[in-house]
């Protein structure tokens, strides 16, 4: 195999040869080549198939904007990644490379007859060829189609890479470190800025590294990157290489994704492979350069054809001949310096081919001193070869006329159709954008950031040219941010300018019908694509693109949108800026899930709150169920015991003796103030002026439409104090809740709010054995019946902790909810389990809690509600204060809405034959012999099996529901329809009578 | 990354040659809550000029006062002197009407110190930290998580999590001072 | 990711530290017992839905804990100026620069 490496040349280190494989093949490359760098070295071009034709592709750049060079790199087990720019991805010992679309492999490929017929395959063939039969779609097109389309393969095994993120937040951040980036940062930093530079590339100097030729303040451009990178290293600039400014959002807040290991060939276990940069930056510089187009012609994307400037960088940075013979073709002064440099190493340049009939004088004559031919106002219609550009056509064109063909013989064919700047950062920005008839490209216009751009961003072309815009424009921004400072200029000797023209599709003697004419080439889209999508009716450019899918690859249309817009805009009739340029948007190149999840994913994926007794659960075998954040004990089955075993276990041992359930996750608010009993009668239904302190009572609280939204039990400490609980899911939202209407509505009252939730960890024991467990452990405080009714709260010591003892039952047994500091909850838990043995204690889980409240009626608000069921509507009307003069949803219980009849009204189920347990969200009719769609009238809230009632349990809401009683309702299932009565939805001890004891 | 447990013994987390990350010892931690117009009433009574600019802090002996609303201060002392703060503010409710409300077991504190100790926080802190001034503090925002972050030097930080999500947050910085000593 | 300036905290912070409230300048009736049922129902459901200018409520919610008032762009998804609760509306003129 012949070696294309040119000893002594490139920033590559040639005397240290690494070892990779490309589709198994084993390839040695050298230390710095990008995978695409080294397979050229080694003579191959070949390295992918189209996305829809399968043709032969290969490198067409030598950069991010890459769109045909997409391998799959794999590490390990689920380290797989597809779609990967061999023109970015840096060889590494042991990588494991592959080409994609290809069957069965890469010079073979059967997918290829998509190329033949091509005819079916044009511009919106989805939506013309597969019309019909109608029945075709779902079982024939769909199948051949998804299995034919896609960009490379997913990975489906999991991720074992971790991946980070961090804020960074800088004065001003230089996007591109080229010369225009590097002078920007310099003057920024200068100015005593802090100072970020990032470039997407693995080390910094942008255009700088493809042409070492340039004297920049007499010192060679290399040794010149070298020092100027040392010196803002000093002046505190953050330099990040390989990091990619993926997105421009809000307020200059950029996103960087920054590649750790994927140039690395044994990572350290705990980097991560990538990590997400949150960037705020006062000025955002955008320094990202100009990308070259390519020209539109027949077999513009045969391997071998690529743009002259990456030919130039694969020279210049790598030190790789791109081939032995090229022909260039050209509409740009660009690539004749491509060309010279090729000379000048070895590559004969068989003929410099310029679509402009008149060329600066001064480039032919360097030509023609380096013996190249140059032909002048010619055209090229067409490449042979078919895994490797073997000949170009090429043609005079006079006035409008293609003359007479000629072939040149060549193994490379390098092109410029002149240079584009990158404004895909600036797009995303919503900044606008001016036509620029001159260089014929657009220009970044108005600005909605604080952001600047410098260099050939704004189409300045030429190192110094960069190098006097970046100092400018970071002292610009420097002044911006209130640190005026001077720019330096430099100077720029052996600097390459230039200008060029631009094209449509190239002119052709040749049938433009069979022309394959390439604009975009990953997603395989031609300039006779573009003409048809006019033809057949499309006038905006959005409507163009998405017809096509030119510039929808995961290029973002790097190289085809200009082009694109060339081609439409002749097709219309219309001058480009009319026609305008579509939308760039984020990420501007590929960017891994990983990245975007960072640090959540797995166990770390969000927050998993635990109370301090979890630990004696989880030691205990309990199962957890996820309530909003918490994890909270299920279930505590024994060895061998189903759930539904253990729950009636569970609910038998309470009832008869004593159960323990940790109830720490209740929200707890601390309500104090002298006007704390005033916002109290506002904020909840029930009337609170009477309650004594060392009382509690049940709170219910609504929303101002009326609404159920929250209810707990609320004691009474002091005058001034009061200890709010709220449920589990809904701490958060009460508080907010009440601090608005507090800070918004009556700013006048004197009372202060305090989560306390995860100040105390609670613990509930029920049963007719509570009192017994916990009494020998209360100081200060008696707890018998009579001094400490049901409904009482107290402070007082237990088994040596400050605590807040309640007399509350939300079972409807005996109940007392002990709240001591978190710190002790865990220890009070293992305390009273040890002195509960006697009586058989028994710990319990949210499902016994469920059941034992069903049984008792209570409801769970966001269960048995759903945020439009009234207190009427649930049935406790009775927590509803009569007298007062406001409270929050006061005003809308009296709406017409909410005192219409057929109100959807909470009651309870019972099947008819005793056994069935109805589903939880079953839906209830009255007629089940009516047509389908039913009308239905509810649906079952709550269904438990229920030891104490000795049968199935069930609560519902059903229209006019409490008019209903010991009616028969239907709950139509899959299997057939079951028969219900229904009921009061109080099915154990409705009078009471266990609470008391 | 490895999820810490619940319970959290007072003592180094993680040491790495970027940061260290170590749970202190409980004080005594009160939310206090008051009026503008009661402020310096309550600072003669509790022995303690409370900043009244958000973020500002104060100390006194060993009890340290931040500022953290217009009407919310976070006071932190010795167990010892516990019961005397209480005293105090029962002292002059009737005069100075306020809230305070003990809140020492609600939140476990970490010391975060070594020369990466604010880069580590950007983990999960999305402020500019350069804004917070040594001596002074913020509550904020980590990983999602309400905190409260103090920062007692250039490098050293001090930050209170509630107990249920410190496992949460301090994974994160134990992964985090891990990932830092790597670069 | 916005910034929004909190009029209490005095500091212009990310977005993450705050939660969105709603429309601003909604007046709960002081006295809702003499309500109407269009007023209640107005005061419960009718939002204004602007393109431009939009008066609207943020909380402080992981700093000072604090409700505010904002002037946003929903068009530019700026914030144009924010300023405490109970504080006066200000006129969009004001806080746009413009006059139309």
């Amino acid at each position: 195999m012949t070696n294309f490496r040119v000893p002594g040349k490139g920033r590559v280190d040639q005397r240290r040869p690494v070892t990779f494989s490309f589709d198994d093949k084993e390839f040695t490359a050298a230390k710095g080549d990008t995978v695409a760098s080294a397979l050229l070295a080694n003579g191959v071009h070949l390295m992918g198939r189209s996305f829809k034709y399968h043709r032969p592709r290969g490198p067409v750049a030598a950069g991010s904007e890459e769109p045909n060079a997409l391998i799959g790199t794999r590490r390990g087990k689920g380290q797989f990644e597809p779609n990967t720019r061999a023109t970015v991805q840096e060889v590494y010992k042991g990588l494991a490379a592959t080409s994609q679309n290809k069957f069965p492999n890469l010079k073979f490929d059967i997918g290829e007859i998509n190329d033949k017929a091509y005819m079916l395959l044009s511009a919106g063939f989805y939506y013309k060829t597969f019309m019909w039969p109608r029945s075709f779609w779902d079982k024939v097109y769909e199948p051949f189609i998804r299995a034919a389309a896609g960009l490379g393969v997913s990975p489906t095994e999991e991720d074992p890479d971790h991946y980070a993120s961090r804020y960074l937040h800088t004065d001003v951040l230089v996007v591109g470190a080229g010369p225009a980036g590097l002078a920007a940062a310099r003057s920024a930093a200068e100015a005593g800025l802090r100072v970020t530079l990032v470039d997407e590339n693995s080390e910094a100097g942008g255009t700088l590294l493809s042409e070492p030729q340039a004297l920049i303040e007499g010192a060679p451009a290399w040794d010149w990157l070298a020092a100027e990178l040392a010196a803002l290293t000093d002046l505190g600039v953050k330099i990040m290489t390989r990091t990619t400014a993926i997105g421009y959002y809000h307020q200059n807040m950029v996103g960087l994704c920054e590649k750790l290991t994927d140039y690395v060939a044994t990572p350290e276990a705990n980097i991560p492979r990538e990590r997400m940069w949150r960037v705020r930056a006062g000025q955002v510089i955008l320094a990202q350069g100009a990308l070259e187009k390519p020209l539109v012609f027949d077999g513009n994307d045969r391997p071998g054809v690529m743009l002259a400037g990456s030919a130039q960088t694969y020279l210049n940075r790598y030190g790789v001949r791109v081939g032995d013979r090229a022909v260039v073709v050209t509409s740009h002064d660009s690539a004749y310096h491509a060309a010279f440099d090729l000379v000048e190493s070895g590559t004969a340049i068989r003929a410099i081919v310029d679509t402009r009939a008149m060329p600066p004088e001064d480039l032919v004559s360097q030509a023609r001193i380096r013996s190249i031919l140059v032909l002048t106002g010619h055209t090229v219609t067409g490449t042979s070869g078919r895994l490797r550009v073997k000949s170009v056509r090429v043609n005079p064109v006079r006035d409008g006329w293609v003359g007479e063909a000629r072939e040149l013989l060549c193994d490379c064919v390098l092109m410029s159709g002149g240079w584009t700047p990158s404004l895909h950062l600036f797009s995303h920005t919503k900044g606008s954008l001016k036509w620029d008839a001159e260089q014929q490209t657009f220009l970044p216009d108005r600005m909605t950031e604080a952001c600047l751009i410098a260099g050939a961003g704004r189409g300045l072309w030429g190192i110094e040219a960069a190098l006097t815009d970046g100092a400018e424009m970071g002292a610009v921004a420097a002044r911006e941010l209130g640190k005026p400072i001077e720019a330096k200029r430099l100077t720029v000797e052996q600097d390459r300018t230039g200008t060029g023209e631009s094209n449509t599709e190239l002119p052709s003697d040749l049938s433009q019908g069979k022309a394959r004419a390439f604009v975009d080439y990953q997603n395989d889209v031609t300039a006779k694509d573009l003409r048809l999508a006019v033809r057949e009716g499309m006038r905006s450019i959005e409507h163009v693109k998405r017809y096509t899918t030119n510039g929808m690859a995961t290029d973002q249309g790097k190289m085809s949108n200009i082009n694109g817009l060339n081609i439409a805009s002749d097709a219309l009739g219309k001058p480009q800026p009319q026609v305008g340029l579509t939308t760039f948007r984020p990420p501007y190149t590929p960017t891994s899930f990983g990245a975007f999840a960072g640090y959540h994913r797995g166990d770390h994926f969000e927050a998993t709150r635990k109370t301090p007794i979890d630990i004696w659960a989880e030691e205990n075998g309990a199962a957890f169920e996820p309530v909003s954040q918490w994890r909270r004990a299920w279930y505590f089955p024994r060895a061998g015991e189903t759930m539904d075993a253990a729950v009636q276990r569970e609910c038998k041992a309470t009832r008869e003796s004593v159960g323990m359930f940790d109830a720490s996750t209740l929200g707890k608010i601390e309500v104090t103030g002298p006007d704390a009993v005033e916002f109290m009668n506002r904020m909840y239904t029930n009337p609170w002026t009477k309650l004594q302190p060392g009382r509690a009572r049940y709170g219910l609280l609504l929303g101002d439409d009326g609404f159920i939204r929250d209810d707990g039990v609320i004691g009474r400490l002091s005058q001034d104090r009061f200890h709010v609980t709220t449920t589990t899911g809904g701490a958060a939202r009460v508080l907010n809740m009440m601090e608005d209407y507090l800070q918004t509505e009556w700013p006048d009252l004197k009372v202060w709010l305090t989560s306390t939730t995860e100040q105390w960890a609670t613990i509930a024991l029920n049963g007719p054995n509570a009192r017994k467990v916990i009494e020998p452990f209360v100081e200060g405080l008696d707890i018998s019946a009579e001094a400490f009714p049901h409904m009482s709260v107290a402070e007082c010591t237990v088994a040596g902790f400050p605590a807040r003892l309640f007399r509350i039952s939300f079972t409807g047994e005996l109940g007392f909810e002990i709240n001591v500091p978190a710190r002790h909850g865990l220890e009070l838990w293992e305390t009273l389990y040890a002195a509960g043995r006697p009586y058989d204690l028994c710990t319990y889980g949210t499902e016994t809690m469920h059941v034992l409240r069903a049984e008792k009626g209570y409801i769970i608000v966001g269960q048995d509600t759903d945020g439009t069921v009234t207190p009427f509507d649930a049935g406790i009307g009775w927590a509803v204060g009569k007298a007062k003069p406001d409270f929050v949803g006061m005003r809308a219980l009296k709406r017409p809405d909410l005192v219409a009849d057929g109100r959807k009204q909470l009651v309870g189920l019972l099947t008819e034959d005793s056994t069935t347990k109805l589903e939880e969200g079953a839906q209830i009719v009255l007629d089940p012999a009516q047509p389908v769609p039913m009308k239905m009238v509810g649906h079952v809230t709550s269904s438990y099996h229920s030891v104490a009632a000795g049968r199935p349990i069930a609560m519902a809401l059903i229209a006019g529901g409490h008019g209903r009683m010991g009616e028969t309702v239907h709950i139509p299932m899959p299997d057939g329809v079951i028969r219900a009565t229904v009921t009061s939805p109080v099915f154990y001890d409705p009078e009471g009578a266990r609470l008391a004891i | 990354m490895t999820q810490l447990p619940t319970h959290f013994e007072s003592g180094q987390l993680s040491a790495t040659s970027a940061a260290r990350v170590t749970v202190v010892e409980p004080m005594a931690r009160f939310s206090l809550r008051a009026g503008q117009g009661d402020v310096t009433a309550i600072s003669e009574a509790l022995d303690l000029a409370l900043p009244t600019k958000i973020g500002q802090r104060t100390k006194a002996g060993a009890t340290e006062a931040m500022c953290l609303g217009p009407d919310e201060w976070v006071i932190i002392a010795p167990d010892s002197e516990a019961v005397r703060l209480e005293s105090a503010c029962t002292a002059i409710y009737d005069q100075a009407p306020h809230s305070l409300t003990a809140i020492s077991d609600r939140e476990i504190t970490v010391r975060i110190d070594g020369p990466r100790a604010a880069d580590l926080l950007t983990l999960g802190c999305p402020r500019d930290l350069d804004a917070i001034l040594p001596n002074e503090g913020r509550r904020t925002v980590f990983d999602g998580v309400t905190v409260v972050l103090w920062r007692d030097a250039e490098q050293e930080f001090r930050l209170d999590v509630w107990r249920s999500f410190a496992p949460h947050a301090l994974s994160l910085l134990v992964t985090g001072c891990t990932e830092l000593a790597l670069e | 990711m916005l910034l929004i300036k909190c009029p209490y905290c005095d500091e212009t912070l990310p977005e993450l530290e705050f939660a969105y409230a709603g429309e601003a300048h909604i007046t709960r009736p002081p006295t809702p017992a003499e309500a109407s049922d269009e007023e209640w129902r107005d005061f419960l459901f009718i939002r204004s839905n602007v393109k431009g200018a939009h008066y609207e409520r943020w909380r402080h919610v992981h700093g000072c804990g604090r409700f505010f008032n904002a002037v946003r762009d929903t068009v530019s998804d700026r914030f144009l100026v924010t300023y405490p609760a109970g504080g006066l509306r200000p006129a969009v003129d004001d806080v746009t620069g413009s006059s139309k």
